[in-house]
């Protein structure tokens, strides 16, 4: 089976940027994943947003290639949030620990306005 | 005479590749919705065999292409039970629960969330070694 890489769309709200991903996470979201929060991270934000597909599936290897991603913005000392994902990810997120890193909300505007 | 038992048996065999592991969550979710399993114990359970199947085709099977995983579902006593069976040496079960400080930490690898998961989600689950060779799991989901 074909798996395809994530569309990642980078936008900048005030001081916040909100990385827009499109598609499942999973192990194959890493490259385009890592890219996008570089790129991200040449802007030299200390505020970022994860927008996640509500439909998204997510499994273990997804976990772990968003838990690199918090791995270093917690180097970096940056706030970040997980919006979109829905009830059963959030109660996966919560089990897992990623909310320990991450602040979660329905929408990436309430996300921004929280961070902001 | 006994009552003749309903027969309920789905079986699914998957090409070992990353990916048709949702085939069997879309097959599974069905079957559990027409058995009126409620909708947040539906997406449990579509994670459970999905983190099955992926530890199936990556470590069981260790990627051979030739490997197949063979999943099994069927109801019982008011239970869901999920069969999920590789052709290879089986997960390790014994994986330590990940802890992510030390993760975040860069002290531990980011590794062994499928079987947490398993874990956490189903109401029991049983990893068994096969004497023809290979590995199932067996994972069980009460219907109330």
């Amino acid at each position: 089976m074909q798996q395809s890489a994530n569309q990642i769309h980078i936008k900048s709200r005030g001081d916040v940027t909100v990385l827009d991903i499109r598609g499942d996470i999973t192990a194959f979201s890493e490259s385009s994943l890592e890219e996008a929060y570089q790129k991200a991270n040449a802007r030299d934000t200390a505020k970022l947003v994860l927008q996640i597909e509500k439909e998204a599936y997510i499994n273990s290897g997804g976990i772990a290639v968003l838990i690199q991603i918090l791995t270093h913005t917690q180097r970096s000392g940056q706030r970040v949030a997980i919006s979109g994902i829905s009830e059963h990810f959030k109660k996966i997120f919560k089990m897992v620990g990623i909310t320990k890193f991450a602040e979660i909300y329905d929408s990436p505007e309430a996300a921004v306005q929280n961070l902001g | 005479m006994q009552p003749e038992p309903v027969n309920n048996r789905v079986k699914i065999v998957l090409p070992n590749t990353l990916g048709y592991e949702r085939v069997a969550m879309a097959s599974l979710a069905s079957f559990a919705k027409m058995h009126g399993l409620s909708a947040d114990r539906i997406e449990d359970l579509k994670t459970i065999v999905a983190e099955a199947a992926i530890n199936a085709m990556q470590h069981g099977n260790c990627g051979r292409p030739d490997a197949r995983v063979t999943i099994v579902f069927k109801v019982a006593d008011n239970t869901i039970n999920v069969k999920v069976t590789d052709d290879g040496n089986g997960f390790n079960k014994e994986v330590k629960d990940p802890d992510i400080d030390r993760i975040i930490a860069m002290l531990d690898k980011p590794v062994g969330f499928g079987v947490f998961l398993i874990r956490n989600l189903a109401d029991r689950v049983e990893f068994k070694t096969l004497p023809e060779g290979g590995h199932v799991v067996e994972m069980l989901i009460s219907i109330n």
